[in-house]
C-alpha cells in the first residue's frame, strides 16, 4: 500500500477535502460547454416554450407585456391556413426531396464507386452543385424557371412541352423541390459512398459464384450494408430540411398563393411582424415535428443495430 | 505518481447526480451575478454598445448617400458631430427583419433610420421610436401641402405624437409608349374600358407583347398593384370589399379574358417588368418614379417619347394612385440622441431639404421649398408630380396599424385568386377573415 493512499481524508488546500476538490475542478472545466448548450439551446428553448403561451406583440402589448393565452395560440394555428398548408408542403417537401436525394444518391455513389477513367475529377465535379451557395442557386433557378425569361420552360418549349413553373401552384413545388434534390444529392452521394467503398468485395464475388445478378446483389448485400448510413444520412437530412427557408423563400416568395411557403418562412413573417407569441407557438409545432422525426429515426436506429 | 496512485484518485469518480447539482449551480451563479434589471428586461443577450456622441450613424439607402454627404460639411463644421453613413435597407420587410430585434432588446447601432411606411406604424406602436413633435420645427410641417396632413397622421403619427418626418413622396405613375399610341392614333388609355381597348390594339400575346403589365411577385408586390386598382375603383383593399372584389376581377380579366397583361407578371419583380419595357414589350404600365431615372439611365433605348407620364386609368372612383414613401425617426435607443435630433432638424429644414432633391430625385417631394427651388427647371418627375396633384390623382395610401400583416393578407389572397386556387367570393371571404383575426 502506497505512502498516499495510507494517509487518511485530510483537509486540504481551502478547506476541500480531495474528493471535492476533483468536483469543483470537473465542474468548472466543463462550464463553457454547458454554457454554450443554456445558452444558445436551453434559455432560448424555455424562452420560445413561454412565449408559445402567451400573446405578446411589443406594438400592441407593449402596456401589459406577455398575456397568457394558454393554448389559444395552437387553436389559431389550427384554424390558419396559411400554417396548415406551410405544414403540408413542408412534409412534403421533406419526405419527397429525402426519397429522392437518397435514391439518387445510392446511384450515383454507385456509379462513383465503379473504376473508371477521371474518377477522382469525376468526384470532385459531382460535389459542385452542394458547393455552391444556397441564395445563389435560389435566385438562379428562379430566373432559370422564368416562363418569360428561363432557359428551363425554354427548353421544355422545344420538345412541346408548355408549362408554367412558378405561377402554378403544383409546378412551383415540383421546381422548388427539383432544386433541393439538385442541390444535395451529391453531398448524400459522398457519403453513401464511403459506405459503399466499406463494402468487402469479397461478399460480391461469393455472391456471384452462387448465382446473383446485379440487382440481387443490390438487394441482398449493397442496401442491408449501407442501411445504417441510409438510415443516419436519411435522418439528418430530415431534420435539416425540416427547417428549410432560403430555398423557397428566394426562388418563389412562398407563393403562387402560399402553395411552397414553409413552417420557417411563417415563423419569420409573424416574428417580422413582431407576433413573437404566435411565432413562438408555430415553432413549438416545429420542435413537435422534429422530436416526432427523431423519435422514428432512434427507433429505426435500434431496429438496425447502427450502434453496432 | 503510478498508476496505482492514479487509479486511487480517478476510481472515486463523482456521480452523475453530483455532476449535475455542481454544473447546475455554477450556472446559476452565473446567471445571477448578471446585472438583474438589464437582464429581465432584455434578455441575456445584451450587448453594451460603445457610445462615442461625437458620432452621429444614420442609416439609409446607399443611393442616398452622395446627395447627403454634399450637405453634411455645413452641420458638421457648426455642431463638431461626425455623421457616418451606413446602408439603410430598401423595404419595410427588411427594416423589421434588421431593426426589429434590436429595438427589442432595448439597442439601437444608429441614431437615425430611414423608414418605410410598411413598417414605421409598428415600431411607433412598439415605442422604439422617439417623438419629434417638439424637435421638428413649425416651419419645416408647413413647408408640406395640405394633403400630407392626413398621411402624416395615420403613418408618421401616434397619440397625438408626431414621430417621423417625410423625405420622400412616391406615388405610381402611369408610363406610356406615346410612339407606340401616335403610330396607331391612339390616345392614353384614360378609363379602365379604353385600357383593355388599347391593350387589345397593341398587345401581340404570341411575340410576347402586351397591352400593361407589373411586377405581381410576393412578398409586397402584388399588394402594391392590387392597393392601386383598388383605389381607382374606390374601395378599401384591406376591407375587402365591392370595390376591392372589382379590381381584382379587372385584374383577372385583363390577365386571362382580355390578354392584355402578361399571367408570368405573377413571378415579376421591377427588374423584370422595367426590362420587359425597355425591351419594347409593353405599351403602357404603372411604375414608381425611380423608373424615370432608370430609362433614362438606358441611353441607347431611352426617348422622351417612349417614357410619356400620363394620369392613370379611371376606375369607379376616378384617376387615382395611392403614394406613400420614406421617412426618417429617430430610436428610442439612439446612442447619440441629441446629435441624431440636430441631424433630423438640419437634413429636413426648408434650406436643406431643396438641396438634397438636386443631389437625388429620390428626396423630391411637393414641399415648397423645394417646388420653389426647381421653379423653370425641366425635371418629369416633377412635371407629372405637378400634374397627378392638379388632377387630384393622389390617393391616401390605405393604413392598418398592422400594415406589413395587412399587406402579407393582401397579397396571400390575391395570389390565390389570380392563379386560380380560389374563387373571387372565396378570396374576398378570406380576406375579411385574416384582416379580422389581425385585430386592432
Amino acid at each position: 500500500m502506497s505512502t498516499l493512499s495510507r494517509t487518511p481524508a485530510r483537509k486540504s488546500f481551502k478547506g476541500l477535502t480531495f474528493r471535492q476538490r476533483t468536483y469543483v475542478v470537473a465542474v468548472i472545466l466543463l462550464i463553457p460547454a454547458l454554457a454554450l448548450r443554456v445558452f444558445t439551446a436551453f434559455y432560448p428553448f424555455v424562452q420560445t416554450a413561454y412565449l408559445s403561451l402567451h400573446r405578446f406583440n411589443p406594438a400592441f402589448d407593449g402596456a401589459t407585456g406577455p398575456v397568457f393565452v394558454g393554448l389559444g395560440n395552437f387553436q389559431r394555428i389550427a384554424n390558419d391556413p396559411v400554417v396548415r398548408a406551410s405544414i403540408g408542403f413542408t412534409l412534403t417537401f421533406v419526405v419527397v426531396a429525402t426519397f429522392l436525394q437518397i435514391t439518387l444518391g445510392l446511384a450515383v455513389a454507385h456509379l462513383l464507386d465503379a473504376p473508371f477513367r477521371f474518377r477522382g475529377l469525376s468526384r470532385t465535379l459531382v460535389l459542385v452543385p452542394w458547393a455552391i451557395p444556397m441564395v445563389i442557386v435560389a435566385l438562379g433557378f428562379r430566373w432559370m424557371f422564368d416562363d418569360q425569361f428561363g432557359m428551363i420552360p425554354d427548353l421544355l418549349r422545344h420538345v412541346g412541352l408548355e408549362m408554367k413553373w412558378l405561377i402554378n401552384p403544383t409546378n412551383a413545388k415540383i421546381a422548388v423541390i427539383s432544386v433541393a434534390v439538385w442541390k444535395s444529392t451529391p453531398f448524400v452521394a459522398l457519403v453513401l459512398l464511403a459506405g459503399l467503398q466499406g463494402i468487402s468485395q469479397d461478399l460480391y464475388e461469393a455472391a456471384r459464384v452462387d448465382g446473383a445478378n446485379w440487382f440481387t446483389s443490390l438487394r441482398y448485400i449493397t442496401i442491408p450494408m449501407v442501411m445504417p448510413i441510409i438510415i443516419t444520412t436519411s435522418m439528418f437530412m430530415v431534420v435539416w430540411q425540416l427547417a428549410v427557408f432560403d430555398l423557397p423563400f428566394l426562388m418563389t416568395g412562398g407563393g403562387p398563393g402560399f402553395s411552397t411557403t414553409v413552417i420557417a418562412q411563417k415563423i419569420y413573417l409573424e416574428s417580422n411582424s413582431l407576433n413573437y407569441g404566435y411565432a413562438a407557438s408555430i415553432g413549438m409545432v416545429l420542435v413537435a415535428i422534429v422530436a416526432i422525426v427523431g423519435a422514428i429515426g432512434l427507433y429505426l436506429f435500434r431496429r438496425f443495430d447502427v450502434s453496432e | 505518481m503510478d498508476s496505482k496512485q492514479k487509479k486511487t484518485l480517478f476510481s472515486r469518480g463523482m456521480t452523475r447526480r453530483t455532476f449535475l447539482k455542481g454544473s447546475a449551480g455554477s450556472i446559476a451563479a452565473a446567471l445571477a451575478a448578471a446585472t438583474p434589471g438589464r437582464f429581465l428586461t432584455q434578455g441575456i443577450y445584451a450587448p453594451a454598445l460603445i457610445q462615442n456622441n461625437k458620432t452621429v450613424v444614420l442609416a439609409i439607402q446607399e443611393f442616398a448617400h452622395d446627395a447627403i454627404k454634399a450637405v453634411l460639411p455645413d452641420f458638421e463644421a457648426s455642431t463638431g458631430l461626425t455623421v457616418q453613413l451606413e446602408g439603410g435597407p430598401a423595404s419595410g420587410t427588411d427594416m423589421l427583419t434588421k431593426y426589429g430585434p434590436s429595438f427589442a432588446s432595448g439597442e439601437s447601432a444608429v441614431d437615425v433610420i430611414s423608414d418605410a411606411d410598411d413598417d414605421s406604424p409598428t415600431f411607433i406602436r412598439a415605442g422604439y421610436i422617439e417623438p419629434l413633435t417638439d424637435i421638428i420645427p413649425q416651419e419645416t410641417w408647413d413647408d408640406f401641402p395640405e394633403s400630407f396632413g392626413s398621411q402624416i397622421e395615420k403613418f408618421h403619427s401616434f397619440d397625438g405624437q408626431r414621430y417621423r418626418i417625410p423625405h420622400e413622396f412616391a406615388i405610381g405613375y402611369f408610363f406610356t409608349r406615346k410612339d407606340w399610341l401616335d403610330s396607331k392614333g391612339l390616345k392614353s388609355p384614360a378609363t379602365w374600358e379604353e385600357l383593355v381597348n388599347v391593350g387589345k390594339e397593341l398587345a401581340d400575346p404570341a411575340n410576347g407583347v402586351w397591352g400593361t403589365t407589373d411586377a405581381l411577385i410576393k412578398p409586397a408586390l402584388l399588394y402594391v398593384y392590387v392597393a392601386y386598382l383598388t383605389a381607382q375603383s374606390g374601395g378599401d383593399v384591406f376591407a375587402f370589399d365591392e370595390a376591392t372584389a372589382e379590381a381584382l376581377q379587372f385584374l383577372y380579366d385583363m390577365i386571362y379574358t382580355h390578354k392584355i397583361f402578361p399571367e408570368d407578371a405573377l413571378n415579376q419583380d421591377y427588374t423584370a417588368q422595367n426590362q420587359l419595357y425597355m425591351s419594347d414589350k409593353v405599351a403602357v404600365m404603372r411604375q414608381w418614379p425611380f423608373f424615370q431615372s432608370v430609362a433614362e439611365g438606358d441611353t441607347a433605348w431611352f426617348a422622351p417619347e417612349k417614357l410619356a407620364i400620363e394620369l392613370p386609368p379611371a376606375g369607379a372612383a376616378g384617376s387615382k394612385a395611392w403614394w406613400g414613401g420614406w421617412g426618417f425617426s429617430v430610436p428610442k435607443f439612439a446612442p447619440n440622441m441629441d446629435g441624431a435630433k440636430e441631424l433630423i432638424k438640419y437634413l429636413t429644414s426648408v434650406e436643406i431639404a431643396p438641396k438634397l432633391a438636386e443631389g437625388q430625385s429620390w428626396f423630391i417631394m411637393p414641399r415648397k421649398s423645394i417646388l420653389d427651388a426647381f421653379a423653370g427647371k425641366e425635371n418629369a418627375v416633377l412635371t407629372a408630380m405637378g400634374a397627378y396633384a392638379a388632377a387630384g390623382v393622389p390617393a391616401a395610401r390605405p393604413f392598418h396599424a398592422r400594415v406589413a400583416e395587412a399587406q402579407t393578407v393582401v397579397d396571400d389572397a390575391a395570389s390565390q385568386f389570380l392563379t386560380n386556387q380560389l374563387s373571387l367570393a372565396d378570396t374576398i371571404k378570406y380576406g375579411q377573415e385574416q384582416i379580422a383575426a389581425l385585430g386592432t
